[in-house]
């Protein structure tokens, strides 16, 4: 039996329930080490290690470094582990000084400067973006890896239609109340980025009436490409479906705390989610 | 002076335990929960709309309670009433998540301990604990995921929900689905029902085996979980004294009034007390304060635990017999409602976004969780989230230093003080994630 283990840094925890809704892997792999559900003080030699949440503290630092040597395999699972997730708007400058408040606390792990992804850390070999990634993700990273390929996006897994005709003149879903069914969210007038974020969770927001908000990261299409690349095509969709103001759609796509954002950057809007080595996305 | 530092597992987060010995005696023992993201500082400046998107990122295993704390406090300061069908909804949420926690809680934090096993995934020897081990634990798992699968069918997504919104829920469940639903949660029944008589049983053959858990004294309980029958939207946090009399209801703001809120320097979870004196919350609190659970079968179980153990019961291991009844209520509740019609032409209303302050309070499976926003100009301007780990940090540290006063004399320290550690704060089924957040 494979032998796999899962090592927890500061998180939601989140991942660690969505990999338990996922029971499948239990007839094929031995889970060695958890402590959300197992007690057991180190991680001992596995095959495959998954690790979630962020680097945060000198602790998360020192527990992911004592535990990658003990892995064949290390994959950073769902945002916080690969970007720093939402713990990443700790890092921007208006607020970064709260957190200052926080050091006089002597006996505990120290806040490092900012939230770090953990491939700044130590070298990883895959990613399961996600925020959580789904049951489904989990299965596949464990027994098809190859199955995870997926060069589709939410958009295209969405199943809501696009209506030519009705053009919304600004953005304002989120005031509307109840959703229309089975229409495109930008027609509604909401920022949704689905167009290219990265499919595979078979959209459950937008199919559920919520903009994408990109927790699983940017489609193949996009993913080695500079953001401003990825931008432009968020602003093209716009420009072709809607009579909303640029300006309008730029404020809302650069805000530091909307949609993209929220996910995607671990302390530099312009710095790309993905680090240059090479690394395996699925 | 010696300390004893014991980190913990099978709970939610990153926690530890250090007790200070000096010359045999127990000086202090601290709960020390020890991770920490900022999420009161770092959603100042949130366009408030987003904020139910953001938030139930505080923890995967509470998402749900976050979700709706949140359109909840929104709904407050725009002055929204959602209409019925989606308190309904929101209802079934909650239900979803209290089966999926207490499920989590019981049979896979703390059965192992009944069991002497590190965890239900952990292979034994003894091939008659085997044949158990590998049936209860898949068993379980399947009582967790009919939680998880309704939060899902009127949630959208299991973990951080996303069909809560201002004024109302985005989408119903439309009757095909609820049908599937339902189907699952009348096959879980008798099945959650097992696993918990079995639960029950070896529980109280451990607690015979060991004696106390720890702290068995009375304190105050609070619970937003209603009073006369669960209601886990009520509104108000219910106290209770110490003897078992009624200590009153209180909205949000008032509550927190009553409050006495202190941080300390080796937890980035603060405290709090009432009265200068120990409150606790979670199962334990809820099932104290029920006059009925209204559901046949949990019912029952809450005579029996009634007339076994009395009202108020104070006994540290009756949280998680506590936890079985509302597991069970969960079920038999969910089932209930997904018998009623969960569409509706409009399940959400209009409405217009105002600045100002607003409270949300839901009772999360471990007891009263508000949200408190304020908002100017559409943004976040100060956030602030009470959870309910933090009400039950003096009650653990209490415990904790009850049951390291068995263990510690002036020869030796008793190893076993490592295991009863673990019950003592299993019992709280505390969440780090939250109480730091």
């Amino acid at each position: 039996m494979q032998q796999f283990a899962v090592l927890q840094l500061t998180g939601c925890a989140g991942c660690e329930v969505s990999l338990l809704n996922a029971e499948e892997w239990l007839e094929e792999y031995e889970l060695v080490y958890m402590p959300l559900v197992i007690s057991a003080n180190s991680i001992p030699d596995v095959d495959i290690l998954l690790v979630s949440g962020g680097v945060r503290t000198d602790e998360d630092l020192y527990r992911l470094r004592r535990a990658v040597p003990h892995a064949g395999k290390v994959v950073a699972v769902g945002t916080c582990a690969i970007s720093g997730g939402v713990a990443n708007l700790g890092n921007r400058d208006e607020v970064h000084e709260l957190f200052l408040a926080e050091e006089g606390r002597r006996h505990l792990p120290r806040l490092l400067p900012r939230c770090r992804p953990i491939a700044e850390v130590v070298p990883i070999q895959q990613a399961l973006p996600g925020c959580p990634p789904t049951p489904e993700l989990f299965v596949k990273l464990l027994f098809h890896p190859s199955d995870l390929h997926i060069a589709k996006t939410v958009c295209q897994e969405c199943g809501r239609k696009k209506h030519k005709k009705m053009r919304p003149g600004h953005l304002t879903g989120l005031l509307r109340g109840a959703v229309l069914p089975d229409i495109c969210l930008i027609n509604q007038g909401y920022v949704c980025i689905g167009i290219t974020t990265r499919g595979g969770c078979h959209a459950p927001c937008t199919r559920a009436g919520q903009p994408c908000v990109g927790c699983r990261g940017p489609s193949d299409a996009f993913i080695h490409k500079e953001l401003e690349s990825w931008l432009d095509a968020i602003r093209k969709i716009f420009t072709k479906m809607t009579d909303v103001p640029r300006d309008e759609i730029e404020v809302a796509l650069r805000s530091p705390q909307l949609s993209l954002f929220l996910f995607q950057f671990s302390h530099d809007a312009l710095t790309g989610a993905y680090p240059e080595q090479d690394v395996e996305v699925l | 002076m010696a300390t004893l530092t014991f980190p913990l597992s099978r709970i939610e987060g990153h926690a530890q335990v250090v007790i200070e010995v000096e010359a045999g005696e127990v000086v202090s023992a601290h709960f020390q929960a020890t991770e920490y993201r900022g999420f009161q500082h770092f959603v100042q400046g949130v366009p408030a709309e987003q904020m139910p998107v953001i938030v139930p990122r505080i923890c995967g295993v509470c998402s749900t309670a976050h979700h709706i704390a949140a359109v909840g406090a929104l709904e407050d300061v725009y002055n929204v009433t959602p209409p019925p069908v989606a308190l309904k909804l929101r209802e079934l949420l909650l239900l979803g998540q209290l089966i999926q926690n207490q499920a989590t809680s019981l049979f896979l934090f703390t059965m192992p301990d009944c069991l002497g096993l590190n965890s239900i995934f952990d292979h034994s020897e003894d091939p008659k604990l085997e044949q158990f081990r590998t049936q209860f634990g898949s068993r379980s798992l399947m009582v967790r995921k009919a939680g998880t699968d309704l939060i899902n069918a009127v949630g959208g997504q299991s973990i951080h929900p996303v069909k809560a919104v201002v004024g109302g829920m985005t989408t119903g469940v439309p009757p095909a689905e609820a049908d599937a639903v339902s189907r699952q949660m009348k096959k879980t029944l008798p099945i959650a029902c097992e696993l918990f008589d079995s639960y029950w049983t070896r529980l109280l053959d451990m607690g015979n085996r060991i004696g106390t858990w720890g702290d068995n004294e009375p304190a105050y309980y609070i619970s937003a979980g209603g009073k006369d029958r669960p209601d886990f939207a009520s509104g108000v946090v219910q106290f209770m004294n110490p003897d078992g009399t009624d200590g009153g209801a209180f909205s949000a703001p008032e509550f927190l009034g009553r409050l006495t809120h202190r941080e300390t320097d080796y937890s980035y979870a603060g405290k709090t007390s009432y009265k200068g004196q120990v409150i606790r919350a979670n199962s334990l609190a809820r099932i104290n304060m029920f006059e009925s659970m209204e559901t046949t079968r949990a019912e029952k179980y809450l005579k029996r635990f009634r007339s076994d153990f009395g009202r108020p019961a104070h006994e540290l291991l009756l949280y998680d017999l506590a936890r079985g009844i509302e597991l069970v209520y969960a079920i038999e509740r969910a089932i209930r409602i997904l018998e009623e019609p969960l569409v509706a032409a409009e399940t959400a209303v209009a409405h217009t976004p105002q600045d100002g302050e607003g409270y949300g309070l839901v009772e999360a499976p471990r007891g009263p969780l508000i949200h408190h926003y304020r908002v100017r100009n559409g943004l976040i301007e100060k956030a602030e989230f009470i959870i309910p780990t933090v009400h039950n940090v003096m009650a653990i540290e209490r415990a904790l230093k009850v049951a390291a006063q068995r263990y510690v004399s002036p020869q030796k320290v008793d190893m076993e003080l490592e295991h009863a550690v673990g019950r003592v704060v299993r019992a709280f089924d505390p969440c780090i994630a939250c109480a730091t957040h």
